[in-house]
């Protein structure tokens, strides 16, 4: 990494109450003030959280995301009830409902037997899922379910799924592609860097979403050609970034000195210039990842994104916002578990920024 | 300064001119055309429709077309709506789409900026808390979560505005509301914390303390020469914030159906009717462009460091 751990002191180096600075890495001392920000560690451990909870998501005990239940739509959220006996209080309500409007108090015998009967059916039903026999009624759908009688738990996490992989391969792809070219064009510079540069701004000239709705469009929607879009658009920031970096840097004299002892173009762009800029790209990378989730979402919300029966944050909002008057859950739940990663997201990313702004260097 | 702006204006040329011709190409190139459907159309027909669009000639001759086409201003016609042409799609919803973003933007702008002094002049006080935590939640919050619990809350429940309707009839102004609202909150919020951070920062420069030491009033201070200073970020913002109210409002455009430019863009799109979403595109393309380089020219008449040769 950038400047190793190196333990004797900087030569002579004091700070302001006289005091030698021990020389630390860049990561170290970046930690050290990050431990001190307690919003961004909340946000690192909401990241990890979700993160380990997307990534077990096949052995965790839920249901299966896509499996429906079409006798089990709309169910309400409940902690304590087991379908069966939500199903089983609707009916009793509706009987009772319609006593009172005819002015009876009670039930009659036959509608309590009625009512019995709905209880041993209802006990009894079973349905065959993935070759096991269960029984369907004793299922709890603890955030409720869709239309389609989908868990919307299940469909959270594997959404999750989606969604934050989604943002991690669109990051990686950025910072990727991004340093590369990126880096090239800062440091050979001519007509390289004018031809790169105006082919970024060209990209740029478009705003990117409507480069991964044209590319969606044409080769139809799903989820690899939404890699590969975000792929294609993901780098021109990153390119940017890093090229301003790079010129800052190229005649700084630790890259003049570099060249004197006669290193490649290569080994000063990879050992030397890139180092130096990995603060920059990690900041701007984890800044990125959410408006990749972002992005996936929008285009899941516009229904250009995940199809059916695969979920994503975004496609569940949707899904909510159609119903959201009488089933206020499947819009809620997705919401909210969409709105604490982005806010933990952006929290650990203020965090890093200052943590790593070189200016606070051997600060607290 | 004049000769930079002709510059500028020049640069705008190539660029305008490689999203046309991306544009031609996506539209003859990409996969399933314009006459593929479930129904296989008969050979003559297909020949004759070919012919009527011009698309048996030589694919130079198309494309030497399409960009004199484009540069008339006739974005050609709709593959899939056969009575109306691209020109009349694009901008009979575009008028639409303007006033709800500009109106958007204007009103960020506004708040953005009146928020930012007020929680700049009180920092660490709770008023400052407040605003600011709010502003955290309109940048990380996406609109289309923002648009659906605003909808919720304010038409399904307390029911003060209508869910839909865009300037229909009876509701008027009222119908604009939500759609505004929702589409301001991320502007806003992303203005408030800029013009903060720029105002506190011009707060500690020198010139401010030698007005302050000439013992101007606080309010001539603020306006004569901080927010002078301090506007120079909020007005670099404006050129991604068209961007981004572009496809902001296709969000928007979609949850409280307003018929605008977004709208027709995402039909288009699901409907891969190409000559649609292309000439979208390049309406979009053309307004981003322009916006940008209007707001490069008001950043260099503002902020006197920049000198232009």
């Amino acid at each position: 990494m950038a400047a190793s751990a190196v333990e004797p002191r900087a030569n002579g180096a004091i700070d302001q109450f006289g005091v030698p600075i021990r020389g630390v890495s860049l990561w170290l001392d970046a930690w050290r003030r990050l431990k001190r920000n307690r919003m961004a560690l909340v946000g690192l451990g909401v990241v990890i959280a979700y993160s380990i909870l997307a990534l077990l998501a096949p052995v965790l005990p839920i249901y299966s995301y896509k499996h429906q239940v079409l006798d089990h739509q709309y169910m309400p959220p409940s902690l304590t009830k087991t379908a069966g006996q939500i199903l089983y209080e609707r009916r009793q309500n509706e009987l009772l409902e319609a006593a009172k409007a005819s002015g009876r108090v009670e039930l009659t015998d036959q509608e309590r037997q009625e009512l019995a009967d709905y209880r041993t059916k209802l006990a009894n039903e079973t349905t065959v899922l993935d070759g096991k026999t269960i029984k369907v009624n004793e299922r709890r759908y603890i955030l409720g379910t869709d239309s389609l009688g989908r868990d919307v738990l299940a469909r959270i996490i594997y959404g999750s799924r989606v969604s934050i992989s989604i943002g991690l391969v669109g990051t990686l792809t950025a910072v990727l592609l991004g340093v590369i070219v990126g880096s090239l064009a800062g440091y050979i510079g001519g007509t390289f860097d004018y031809l790169a540069m105006r082919f970024v701004d060209v990209l740029y000239g478009l705003p990117y979403m409507l480069l991964v709705i044209i590319f969606m469009a044409i080769f139809g929607r799903n989820i690899i050609n939404l890699f590969v879009s975000l792929a294609i658009v993901s780098w021109l920031t990153e390119a940017r970034v890093v090229r301003g970096q790079i010129i800052s840097l190229k005649n700084s004299e630790f890259v003049q000195a570099a060249r004197v002892v006669g290193a490649s173009t290569g080994r000063i762009i990879f050992r030397h210039l890139i180092p130096s800029t990995l603060g920059v790209i990690v900041v701007f990378a984890t800044l990125q990842v959410p408006s990749f989730i972002l992005l996936e979402s929008f285009l899941s919300f516009l229904g250009l994104g995940v199809q059916a029966p695969m979920s994503s944050w975004g496609s569940l909002v949707r899904d909510g916002v159609d119903g959201m008057d009488n089933y206020p859950w499947m819009l809620f739940f997705p919401a909210l578990t969409m709105t604490i990663f982005l806010f933990s997201m952006n929290f650990l990313g203020d965090g890093l920024r200052d943590a790593l702004d070189p200016q606070s260097k051997n600060k607290l | 300064m004049t000769k930079y702006i002709i510059r500028r204006f020049l640069g705008l040329i190539p660029t305008l001119f490689i999203i046309m011709t991306l544009s031609f190409f996506i539209i003859r190139v990409a996969p399933g055309g314009p006459f593929s459907r479930e129904k296989s159309i008969p050979k003559l027909v297909l020949q004759n429709i070919l012919k009527k669009y011009h698309m048996d000639e030589p694919m130079w001759k198309q494309y030497g077309r399409y960009m004199l086409d484009v540069l008339r201003g006739d974005l050609g016609p709709s593959y899939r709506y056969h009575d109306r042409d691209v020109n009349y799609l694009v901008f009979g919803s575009l008028p639409d789409s303007m006033v709800l973003g500009l109106m958007a933007l204007l009103l960020a702008l506004v708040l953005g900026i009146g928020t930012g002094i007020v929680s700049a002049t009180r920092q660490n006080t709770w008023v400052d808390y407040t605003t600011m935590g709010f502003a955290v939640i309109g940048i990380s919050i996406p609109l289309f979560v923002i648009g659906p619990i605003l909808m919720f809350v304010f038409a399904l429940k307390l029911k003060w505005f209508p869910t839909s309707g865009w300037f229909m009839a009876d509701a008027s102004w009222k119908t604009a509301v939500m759609p505004v609202v929702t589409l301001t909150f991320p502007y806003f919020a992303y203005i408030a914390r800029l013009s903060r951070a720029s105002i506190l920062e011009v707060l500690r420069s020198d010139y401010v303390r030698t007005a302050q030491a000439k013992g101007l009033r606080p309010s001539v201070i603020m306006f004569k020469h901080i927010l002078k200073g301090a506007m120079l970020p909020v007005v670099s913002f404006l050129g991604p914030a068209f961007a981004n109210i572009v496809t902001g409002s296709i969000v928007v455009e979609t949850i409280f159906r307003v018929p605008g430019l977004g709208n027709v863009f995402i039909q288009s799109a699901q409907n891969r009717d190409y000559t649609m979403i292309m000439g979208t595109v390049i309406v979009y393309s053309v307004i981003l462009l322009l916006m940008n380089f209007i707001v490069d020219i008001v950043y260099g008449f503002m902020d006197p460091r920049i000198s232009y040769r």
